[in-house]
């Protein structure tokens, strides 16, 4: 086991689609039902060690993503364990009817593994990008949604999608490095928030790529005497709805970021729990009502708000107007 | 004593003639219905559950079990009626179409006993199929899947992924079986979108291919029995069909792709069917 923990991290290189790839090796070794679904993706998420493994537990199916999503619910009704590995934009957009039917109304064990979610395939242009896969997924009965800040926590989710007995859509990353922020040991908690900076001035909660973003924009502002926690919100769906409230009741307000429409994502969740339960300023940090320009990522991220500095602003907006 | 083949024939033909009067009983419960898709189907439904598929009515999730998808899942009344009939369900549950909060709906859900896959909305079950049967293929396990589609719904073309798909994996352990009765929701298919030639379309997409008449017995116990059609590919069996078969006014009409159905038409078609 060990010369899995040492060699994965390396081979996954801080993305969480590499990572996720890497895990289902070490899956497919403790579960002998995973099989792997490929939709012409073997190299987006990495699982090429994985295939040479376990050839005789491997499925590519082309670039068929409807089809995809359907053999995985056949093969799960048979007692199998199936992991597609999927683009994010096409597997939750255009085969969205089979995950609804086929795997959540269902209520299959498919486990969905998308990379290149949100603006990561920002050159590729928006054919090709994933802006509204969070609030597809989320407003979907039996999903279990969830979305990994870094290598380590997507690796550990993904084995930990094992305890899960329903749909999983994990959303990853694309070929963008996302810095480590969860510690070597620290566990995967489903539906548990992950508090990476505390802070009782201001709460920011973020996930995926963003939280990495909210973890600078945090240690901008202690310099300035603002101490701004940090929630890792890798869970969508279950929510944790504990984590939100003590946030809304420990601080001054709450800036959510996402890499992803402000409609329907987490910024919509924590607005929906908190408009009945505890009404709180906020501030969302995410894509606009539009589609986004080509560029680098990181280009197109800040260009829309998704940046240290838009978070370090939105957080003294709300401190500093009453 | 060994069942005769007439013998066999006989039998089949009187659980199909069964599950026509029980498609009409469900309709008549739920106050409409898909009576033509339903009744297209019958005999190939008889067929299945009361000869060729490997089942255990008292143990539905059996794991060796054969599966059965019926992908045109509006055709629900009528696996409905076999599932009754073969004593998945109770009887009384085909009283229940449409019910609040019954498990029989108008399209099949998987939380009835017997329904392998929640199905309705089209173009997908051939997938799922095909899922079902390369996950016996990967656990060595010999049941077969059969799935039913529509011809209408081949319009959909989620359909040829999986048929591509199917055949690439060379998965003779699954079959799809076409309804073909020719006449969808709005009108003659033909009219619509042609699906013409269908025989071609499956066999370039790699399935060896029989087309019978789905409403022979006969030839519909014998194509069923001499499956796998090829150890090598999966098999398409198109099966030419009456859409409304058994009920005179009912035939061949879109009218009864789905239909009203009071007390009224219920005794005239148990009165067609009694024969």
């Amino acid at each position: 086991m060990n010369a899995i923990t040492t060699d994965w991290r390396a081979r996954a290189a801080n993305q969480t689609r590499l990572a996720f790839g890497q895990a289902l090796l070490e899956l497919g070794a403790r579960e002998p039902r995973t099989v792997v679904l490929s939709a012409d993706t073997q190299d987006l998420l990495g699982i090429r060690t994985y295939i040479e493994r376990f050839p005789e537990r491997f499925v590519e199916l082309g670039i068929a993503e409807q089809n995809t999503i359907g053999v995985a619910s056949g093969l799960a009704t048979t007692g199998l364990r199936p992991y597609v590995c999927a683009y994010a934009p096409f597997i939750t957009a255009r085969s969205m009817e089979q995950v609804r039917n086929d795997v959540a109304y269902a209520n299959q064990r498919v486990v969905i593994g998308a990379g290149a979610s949100g603006i990561s395939l920002g050159v590729a242009g928006g054919t090709h990008h994933a802006l509204e896969d969070i609030a597809l997924m989320r407003s979907l009965p039996n999903m279990t949604v969830i979305i990994p800040a870094d290598a380590d926590q997507a690796y550990r989710a993904t084995l930990a999608t094992l305890d899960i007995d329903g749909p999983v859509y994990m959303r990853l990353g694309g070929r963008v490095e996302e810095p480590p922020h969860t510690g070597v040991d620290t566990p995967f908690q489903l539906g548990r928030a992950l508090e990476l900076r505390p802070g009782n001035d201001i709460a920011i909660i973020a996930c995926g790529a963003m939280v990495d973003l909210a973890v600078k924009a945090s240690d901008q502002l202690k310099s300035e005497g603002i101490n701004a926690r940090v929630l890792n919100m890798h869970t969508i769906k279950p929510f944790d709805l504990d984590a939100v409230l003590k946030a809304a009741a420990e601080t001054r307000g709450i800036v959510t970021a996402e890499e992803h429409h402000l409609v329907g994502g987490l910024g919509g969740a924590v607005a929906d729990l908190l408009s009945i339960e505890r009404p709180t300023r906020m501030r969302m940090i995410g894509m606009p009502d539009v589609f986004a320009v080509v560029g680098p990522t990181v280009k197109v991220r800040e260009k829309y708000g998704m940046s240290v500095a838009a978070i370090v602003n939105a957080c003294r907006e709300l401190l500093e107007k009453r | 004593m060994k069942e005769t083949k007439a013998d066999l024939i006989k039998r089949l033909e009187g659980e199909a003639r069964q599950v026509r009067r029980n498609i009409w009983r469900a309709l008549r419960a739920g106050g409409s219905g898909h009576a033509g898709g339903s009744s297209s189907a019958a005999d190939i439904l008889a067929a299945l559950y009361f000869h060729r598929m490997r089942v255990r009515p008292a143990q539905p999730k059996w794991p060796d079990r054969d599966r059965f998808v019926l992908s045109k899942g509006h055709a629900n009344a009528a696996l409905g009626a076999v599932l009754a009939q073969a004593g998945f369900i109770d009887e009384a549950v085909l009283d229940k179409f449409y019910a609040f909060e019954s498990p029989f709906g108008m399209h099949p859900d998987i939380k009835m006993n017997g329904v392998e896959m929640c199905t309705g909305a089209l173009g997908h079950g051939l997938a799922i199929a095909m899922g079902m049967a390369l996950g016996a293929r990967m656990q060595k396990k010999d049941f077969h899947t059969f799935v039913m589609v529509g011809d209408g719904e081949l319009h959909e073309g989620s359909n040829w992924e999986a048929a591509m798909a199917a055949s690439h994996y060379q998965l003779a352990n699954l079959t799809v079986i076409v309804d073909y009765n020719k006449i969808a929701q709005s009108g003659p298919l033909n009219e619509l979108i042609d699906i013409h030639p269908l025989v071609d379309k499956w066999r370039a997409f790699g399935f060896e291919v029989k087309e019978i008449d789905g409403h022979n017995m006969a030839e519909i116990i014998d194509t069923l029995d001499a499956l796998p059609l090829n150890a090598e590919r999966p098999s398409a069996i198109i099966a030419h069909t009456i859409k409304g078969k058994g009920v005179s006014f009912a035939e061949n009409t879109y009218m009864w792709h789905s239909n009203n159905v009071n007390d009224e038409i219920h005794a005239k078609a148990i009165a067609e069917l009694a024969r």
